[in-house]
């Protein structure tokens, strides 16, 4: 293309979303929207369609705001408003901890101290962890003290990992068990993907996945795909279980409608839950003469519809969350982070590289990313991730970013706690690539030690007869390798802004960096980690 | 609330012990509340200590719920104490009216009412819920939670004649307000689709064609509609329905300007008028009908995909790459 056919494309690219003439409230919303994050876009040094490279006329993450924002929120504590989370104490915590990660920044041990005993205050005692003291467990919640445990425990004494009681976590767990596989997020609560997400999340974390705890959940996150290939928030069971006097009769051929329509965060925790539930469908479904048939979903609706979250140029390339909405920075992670799951499951990226003479720009689009520029439009990268990692880089830095410090939704909303960790996650996920590596995973399976994983059995194996321990030891081994196979290609970063824009890689099943993911893990599965090694030669630049 | 006292201060809760949130640990993070909230919450940790459950508890958790409706656990604690008082539930769905409206996106207030509806356990009910489903409505179109719990209503009570039956006119009159409603549209799938065969429904390929002729409507009007088009894929799926066969309604809106049609064909509405062409929903719905198509007709896919690659969707670029390596790859010999 020359520069002014490129021009031309740019211009075109950047128009607003088709009204077609028929004005509703939805589409004056989002033209409104878009006439905001236009103003945004100009007001801020990129001009549109210029061209040269990102380090000259880029945007800079104000990492030194973002990092006093936290620091403020960390120490200070949250002004009143933030009364409607008081039941969300946990996760305020493991926002503003995380978000400290992302940035790549570490705590002194004082910080650290203290974090470990608000986050123990909150662990009830039947098991699992409450929004706060005093509260009742929730799995939400139970997810986000685990996690920032991760970032601020260790071993031994008053490391807090081994104050975490996982007999009673567990027990906690299989009261919120339904006939369908599911779990409520609580007692006399709803059932909700994210609170099965949580649960997978830590069960995993904290070794105590079961093949008791797993049955009939793949089968349920199937039943929550929608016709439009995310997932929504649930699925109604009754006519496919019915329950009578503590007796479940199953009807599999009645129908199990998904309630609520596909939606970015629950797509995430559906489809991280079916990532986490791998190894059990290979060693519970897939054999020969295993009863179950295999449970599927459908990727390339899942594909299309992750795709089709991501706006347009007029929308900065930002992520919304569902069909006909507005892009969120939050969905940055939700639906920007869910692509990294998706490609790393399907080994996309593993894909040989098209060798199909496709598209007549190949060639030079390759040659100018590899020397660094920007080529084009400025968003073509030079590896096959499927979503545009340099437009949403774009959005989280222009539009996501509060001048006062913090991450936002949109201009002109404050920044808070929520989005400044999801933006600055999905910054990650637009930065990074973090994949199954399959000479990790050999590898630590070739390291297992089975005898001192179970060790630390809650769920009372030993007692079972010995074919089902086998299973269920296989089981342990396959999750442990299999999780902790996700590594950072090196190599395969970009960063929108030039490098001094980096944060750090964030491990998708979990959204923790992957060193606090396997320091925890080789904790509680008893392993010793062989040393990382760079999964490819970090690219030359 | 105007001005109440404390529980602190009030001689009816003296025989409450307060326990205060955080003893013996200095709370990272800690959030800055009001005087009312710390007092009502350190009486709630109080009674939820001693396993109290009275009417008073009742007037706690309301009171807490006002300041934080969510606050999961008052929430649990005023459902157990309700039952376990038996105290009237239809009481109880009347204060949760105003509630909802106060708190509409909140969860906590559509699953409260989802627990009352299940013990209750009367279809009349159900049905008035529908009505102030629809009413919480006009003020949230998207709601997602409302969405949820309306669906649930109807598959929990199950009714054809007092619940399923009006959904059809309500959607589409819902549609007819804002055609790029989402949350409606995926309703519509729901009991269409979704939740087994309605009264009346029991021709399926009669409900195929009316589907296909409302969707077909809606995408004339205004064809950019993702929508629209991801409910006439959703429907073409769900059928097993071949794409091939809406291709003659679906070429006028791959062209790049509305063309005058001089006979009309009812079955095939045309792209309005004030249409912005081409439509890329109409173009990838174009590669895809070539892609299942297969064999010969796979380079036009392709060459559709690159359209989209290059001119009409570059911000997906990479997807639509993808898209054709995929088909090439899948039609190698
Ligand atoms: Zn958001």
């Amino acid at each position: 293309m020359t520069s002014s056919e490129v021009k031309q494309t740019y211009a075109r690219s950047q128009r607003p979303t088709p009204v077609d003439g028929y004005p509703t409230s939805t589409s004056t919303l989002q033209t409104a929207t878009e006439n905001i994050l236009l103003k945004q876009l100009l007001d801020s040094s990129r001009i549109p369609g210029d061209a040269s490279p990102p380090s000259t006329t880029g945007p800079v993450l104000q990492r030194n705001q973002h990092l006093q924002f936290l620091l403020r929120n960390l120490l200070q504590g949250f002004p009143q408003r933030y009364v409607s989370q008081d039941a969300s104490q946990p996760w305020l915590l493991f926002w503003t901890l995380q978000g400290f990660s992302v940035l790549g920044v570490g705590l002194d041990d004082k910080i650290k101290k203290r974090a470990r005993e608000t986050l123990l205050a909150l662990q009830h005692p039947d098991g699992g962890f409450a929004g706060g003291p005093g509260q009742f467990s929730h799995l939400l919640p139970t997810y986000a003290a685990v996690c920032s445990l991760a970032i601020v425990g260790q071993p031994g004494q008053s490391g807090a990992w081994d104050a975490i009681d996982r007999r009673k976590m567990y027990d906690f767990f299989m009261s919120l068990k339904q006939p369908d596989g599911s779990f409520l997020v609580s007692h006399d609560a709803e059932v909700d993907v994210r609170g099965i997400y949580c649960l997978l999340a830590v069960a995993t974390l904290l070794n105590i996945l079961t093949p008791e705890l797993l049955a009939g959940l793949p089968e349920f996150i199937v039943s929550c795909q929608t016709y439009e290939g995310g997932f929504g928030n649930a699925s109604f069971p009754e006519w496919d279980f019915q329950e009578e006097n503590d007796e479940v009769t199953r009807v599999p051929s009645a129908p199990r409608p998904v309630l609520g329509e596909a939606h970015g965060g629950y797509t995430f925790c559906a489809f991280a839950s079916w990532v986490l539930l791998q190894p059990y469908i290979r060693s519970y479904y897939t054999p020969a003469g295993s009863a179950n048939t295999n449970p599927t979903i459908d990727y390339r609706a899942l594909l299309r519809w992750l795709a089709n979250m991501q706006g347009t140029a007029i929308e900065l390339g930002g992520f919304k969350g569902r069909t006909n909405k507005l892009v969120d920075g939050c969905y940055s992670w939700w639906v920007g982070g869910c692509f990294g799951l998706v490609e790393g499951l399907l080994g996309i990226h593993a894909a040989p590289p098209a060798s199909t003479g496709v598209n007549e720009n190949s060639a030079s689009t390759t040659a100018d990313t590899s020397a660094g520029g920007a080529s084009d439009d400025g968003w073509h990268d030079a590896d096959d991730a499927l979503l545009n990692r340099r437009a949403l880089q774009e959005y989280i830095l222009y539009a996501g970013q509060h001048p006062a410090g913090g991450l936002r939704d949109k201009p002109p909303k404050p920044a808070d706690s929520y989005h400044t960790l999801y933006c600055l996650a999905g910054l990650s996920a637009a930065q990074h690539r973090v994949t199954p590596d399959e000479t990790r995973r050999a590898q630590l399976l070739e390291r297992w030690n089975a005898g001192e994983a179970r060790q630390w059995d809650v769920s009372g194996l030993q007692n079972l007869i010995t074919d089902q321990q086998a299973r269920a030891d296989a089981l342990r081994k396959d999750v442990f390798a299999s999780t902790l196979s996700w590594l950072e290609d090196e190599g395969a970063d970009e960063y929108i802004g030039g490098s001094g824009n980096r944060v750090n890689a964030t491990q998708p099943l979990f959204n923790l960096t992957v060193t606090h993911t396997e320091l925890m893990m080789a904790h509680f599965y008893g392993q010793k980690l062989p040393p990382r090694q760079a999964k490819t030669p970090p690219k030359s630049k | 609330m105007d001005e109440l006292p404390l529980y602190s201060e009030r001689p009816e809760w003296v025989d409450v012990v307060p326990i205060p949130q955080y003893q013996d640990v200095d709370a990272l993070a800690p959030i800055n509340y009001s005087e009312e909230y710390q007092d009502a919450t350190d009486y709630f940790r109080g009674i939820v200590k001693t396993e109290e459950m009275s009417p008073r508890v009742l007037q706690l958790t309301e009171h807490i719920i006002r300041l934080n409706p969510a606050h999961y656990s008052a929430w649990q604690y005023r459902y157990r104490t309700l039952i376990a008082l038996e105290s009237s539930l239809e009481d109880e769905l009347r204060l949760m009216d105003a509630f909802a409206i106060e708190f509409l996106k909140t969860y906590q207030v559509w699953h409260h009412r989802r627990l009352l509806l299940t013990a209750l356990r009367s279809v009349d009910a159900a049905a008035a819920e529908l009505a102030f489903i629809a009413r919480a409505l006009e003020a949230d179109t998207k709601n997602y939670h409302t969405w949820s719990y309306r669906q649930w209503l109807l598959a929990h009570f199950n009714d054809e004649d007092l619940l399923w039956s009006g959904e059809r006119a309500w959607t589409e009159n819902l549609l007819e307000r804002d055609v790029r409603n989402n949350s409606a549209w995926h309703h519509r799938f729901f009991f269409v689709w979704g939740s087994g065969v309605r009264k009346g429904d029991e021709d399926r390929e009669e409900i195929l064609r009316r589907e296909l002729t409302f969707t077909k409507e809606k995408i004339a009007l205004a064809p950019n509609n993702p929508s629209a088009w991801n409910y006439l894929r959703g429907v073409l799926g769900h059928t097993g329905t071949p794409y091939a066969s809406l291709s003659p309604f679906v070429k006028p809106y791959t062209a790049t300007s509305v063309e005058k049609i001089d006979v009309v064909d009812l079955d095939n509405p045309v792209p309005s008028e004030g249409a912005e062409l081409p439509c890329v929903m109409a173009l990838e719905f174009l590669a895809d009908t070539f892609e299942q198509e297969g064999g010969s007709q796979i380079p036009k896919a392709v060459e559709t995909w690159k359209l989209l690659a290059n001119e009409f969707d570059t911000m997906r670029k990479k997807y639509w790459e993808y898209r054709i390596k995929e088909a090439l790859q899948a039609s190698e010999p």
